[in-house]
């Protein structure tokens, strides 16, 4: 394998892949990255084996070919190369890189021992907008659940329906759901949930303003546009009916204006408990109050001019959860529903352009 | 805090037989009434002592010993169970008034308190260290009804310690300066940290005393008890104790582990063990009114190779039932990755949060079954009060029924007469 290409163009190659590279590994193909010379440009890979990513980049091909080399000591080395066209030949189960007056050999690993990836037909597939994709794994995905308990929450579930997508995430304490139009094309619905890792590698690697295709093949799932590719596996299971906990019945609505209460929320956050984080909630005709008491710290107290006319109600929150919904509203009043103080709170944008968001976040029991 | 800055005032605040006398002020027509009155057991002899009034101690009854052998020591004593939920209320007095008393208090435990009054010097003057130790232990009789007594020092060890001679009803402060002769007549066995077997250790050597074991180089100890364990063992016999009193300390984790007296290899065994293990822990877990979310399983081989697997859950747990569960899949991991025989075996519990402040609700509560239902949780806290009553044991796990040695196998031919749990045939 022999091809010349521009430092720019080799580093944006790396800084694509490399991102999907473990950290530790016990495989040390893993740390490695797959370079796939042939005529038209030079394919990069990188994967954790759960999510791989594949680029393009463009580069002048002498001779095809493919090996393996470490991606992070490729990665530094090229940060600190001049700004020229860096010449890579593979000799043996070597790689080198020159450019300018620098020389490198790096010790690589044959490409047939990098892991296969999924192979996915995208002429089954479906199309949608970079814009829309992103706009949900970024208001959503936040609220996954991070704990092994329940394996089925580590993902985001997302949902196609003709003429409609959205995406769920919940970590059993609070949820996101948001949804979004697309144009029917007649494709039947599917269910998958998504690792928040590979989503985090969707937002990084696709423009708002790219076509994607989205195809499954068994329990992988790819995206692809142009000439970024990103495979991931599939969290297997049902996941939980979100439909069924979203209250229909929350009369009790206060119009909130979201900076002001966040920055209520986080000054009594810092009293509140690092256990629960509980703070409180009081709302009454056109005020909401805001109070903490943590034995052994101390206590805390303010208070805002809410849209509320309903009946007084008095509810404790994690502050975190409260503080993590509103950085996701994108407007700037929202909109606050409550039942009860023990059940299920929703928060959802208010304004008329308003989208089809809908935050979920259940209570802290009130005992005193 | 180096020891050269002016000598801090310390006070061990400890109740006196503290079941005993939650037990008498509870209930003052029955126990309040029997001098001879040992809390915790059944009047059939069943569980252990888990505190004894004065004058049953007398009879050489103590905490810990089964309370079969107590009634044969004392027959004529009253034995009630412990009075569980008063024990924290009236505790939780008794730190209140002391709160009142003293600028920092830090309980150290259900009946012991640590207070600190240092740079209340001129505030109390002309009163001594011991006229303010006396002064507290009268308000805390007149305004709880519990009788304490104090040690007093410079450091915690020597508070500690000398609430040991203060005991029962007394006070006794060791004077800024004193420490060193205090201290070297004490036996070591009393020091806090030398068990039993460090004990019989240093008495193999003819070290009893902590002038003894002062009279000895510090490059022996250290070759004889490894440098960790030397130089703590120095500390301690010098009373070097810069532990500070922290109102908010509390304790952070519950563990309990066990050294096999033979290796172990059989999956049947360990998962006995662990059941032991994680019963025990989840125990004082609720004893204490905490939750936990982390539980650590610990392993250590045959070769010394020590490993340990976590997992934290999305919600404090305190049944025995999510105890063992999560305690069982970790132990399954460590021995997937590593199948040999293991000489130690531990379960701890971590991020411990106060049972009434779990207040995080669920959003699948009841239709996804959480790590433990209100119904697991109930289930432990009966075989905690039947515990109470009638000694540990008396409701088990039925994975500790199947192996207790002493259980009856239908199938199996005796060969010795039965015999009862207190090895009466």
């Amino acid at each position: 394998m022999n091809f010349t290409i521009t430092r720019q163009n080799l580093h944006n190659g790396l800084a694509a892949v490399s991102a999907s590279i473990p950290s530790k590994t016990t495989l040390p193909v893993l740390s490695n990255i797959l370079f796939e010379a042939s005529e038209d440009g030079v394919w990069m890979s990188g994967t954790d084996l759960d999510v791989a990513v594949r680029v393009k980049v463009l580069a002048d091909v002498k001779e095809p070919g493919s090996l393996t080399a470490p991606g992070k000591k490729l990665q530094e080395i090229t940060r600190e190369l001049p700004d020229q066209p860096v010449d890579i030949t593979t000799r043996g189960e070597q790689i080198e890189l020159s450019c300018g007056a620098s020389r490198f050999k790096l010790n690589g690993l044959p490409a047939d021992e990098f892991p296969t990836l999924a192979e996915v037909d995208f002429s089954e597939g479906i199309s949608v907008t970079g814009k829309d994709l992103n706009g949900l794994i970024h208001h959503t995905s936040f609220a996954v659940s991070t704990e092994e308990s329940r394996p089925i929450l580590n993902g985001v579930l997302w949902e196609l329906r003709d003429g409609e997508m959205k995406m769920v995430a919940t970590n059993g304490h609070r949820l996101a759901r948001m949804g979004v139009k697309v144009d029917p094309t007649g494709t039947p619905s599917a269910d998958f949930i998504v690792p928040p890792a590979a989503l985090t590698q969707v937002q990084r690697l696709f423009k708002d303003g790219d076509q994607l295709e989205v195809a499954r093949s068994g329990n992988h799932l790819g995206f692809r546009a142009d000439t970024t590719e990103i495979y991931t596996r599939l969290i297997e299971g049902t996941y939980p009916n979100y439909d069924q906990v979203i209250p229909k019945d929350n009369d009790k609505v206060a119009i909130i204006d979201k900076k002001a209460f966040a920055s209520a929320v986080r000054r009594m956050a810092v009293v509140a408990s690092d256990q629960t984080h509980r703070i409180r909630l009081r709302f009454e005709s056109g005020r909401a109050h805001l109070n903490v008491l943590t034995p052994d710290l101390g206590e805390g107290h303010d208070e805002m001019e809410v849209g509320y006319d309903g009946e007084e109600l008095e509810i404790g929150f994690n502050a975190n959860y409260l503080l993590e919904v509103l950085r996701h509203i994108p407007s700037d009043e929202v909109k606050f529903a409550f039942k009860a103080p023990e059940r299920a709170a929703t928060i959802e944008p208010a304004g008329d352009d308003a989208a089809d968001y809908l935050c979920l976040v259940m209570p802290l029991r009130l005992i005193d | 805090m180096p020891d050269s800055l002016p000598p801090r005032r310390i006070l061990l605040v400890d109740c006196d037989a503290f079941f005993v006398q939650v037990a008498r002020l509870e209930d003052p027509e029955g126990a309040g009434r029997a001098p001879l009155l040992i809390v915790g057991g059944s009047p059939s002899g069943r569980g252990v002592v888990t505190s004894a009034s004065y004058e049953t101690r007398a009879y050489g009854v103590r905490s810990a010993m089964p309370t079969s052998q107590a009634l044969r020591l004392c027959p004529d004593a009253t034995v009630v169970g412990v009075p569980r939920g008063s024990v924290t209320r009236r505790s939780r007095e008794v730190r209140t008034v002391l709160e009142e008393l003293a600028p920092i208090v830090q309980a150290a435990s259900v009946d012991e308190f640590y207070v600190d009054l240092t740079g209340t010097e001129r505030l109390f003057s002309p009163e001594t260290l011991t006229d303010t130790a006396w002064r507290i232990r009268g308000e805390v009789l007149e305004r709880t009804g519990i009788s304490v007594s104090l040690g007093g020092g410079t450091r915690r060890v020597i508070a500690k310690l000398a609430t040991n001679r203060a005991k029962p009803a007394g006070v006794h402060i060791v004077e800024p300066g004193s420490e060193q002769d205090f201290l070297d007549p004490l036996p070591l066995s009393e020091l806090p940290g030398v068990g039993p077997a460090l004990a019989k250790s240093l008495r193999k050597k003819g070290l009893v005393t902590v002038a003894n074991a002062r009279s000895v180089q510090p490059d022996w100890l250290e070759r004889w008890f490894g440098p960790r364990r030397a130089a703590w063992l120095h500390r301690r016999i010098h009373g070097i104790d810069r532990s500070e009193v922290d109102p908010h300390d509390q304790r952070k984790s519950i563990s309990s582990e066990r050294t096999f007296s033979e290796d172990l290899d059989r999956d049947e065994d360990l998962d006995h063990r662990l059941l032991e293990l994680a019963t025990s822990v989840a125990a004082t877990l609720r004893s204490m009114g905490v939750r936990s979310r982390t539980v650590t399983v610990k392993l250590r081989d045959y070769d010394f190779t020590t490993r340990q697997h976590s997992r934290t859950l999305s919600e404090p747990v305190e049944s025995n039932q999510a105890i063992i569960d999560v305690a069982r899949s970790l132990l399954t991991e460590l021995r997937t990755d590593r199948r040999v025989p293991a000489r130690l075996l531990g379960v701890g519990l971590s991020g411990l949060t106060d049972s009434n402040q779990r207040t995080q609700l669920a959003l699948f509560e009841g239709t996804e079954g959480p790590q433990e239902s209100e119904r697991d949780r109930d289930l432990s806290r009966v075989v905690d009060r039947l515990a109470d009553r009638f000694g540990y044991g008396t409701v088990v796990s039925g994975g500790l029924i199947r192996q207790r040695p002493d259980s009856c196998d239908p199938k199996k031919p005796r060969q010795s007469p039965p015999r009862t749990r207190d090895g009466h045939s």
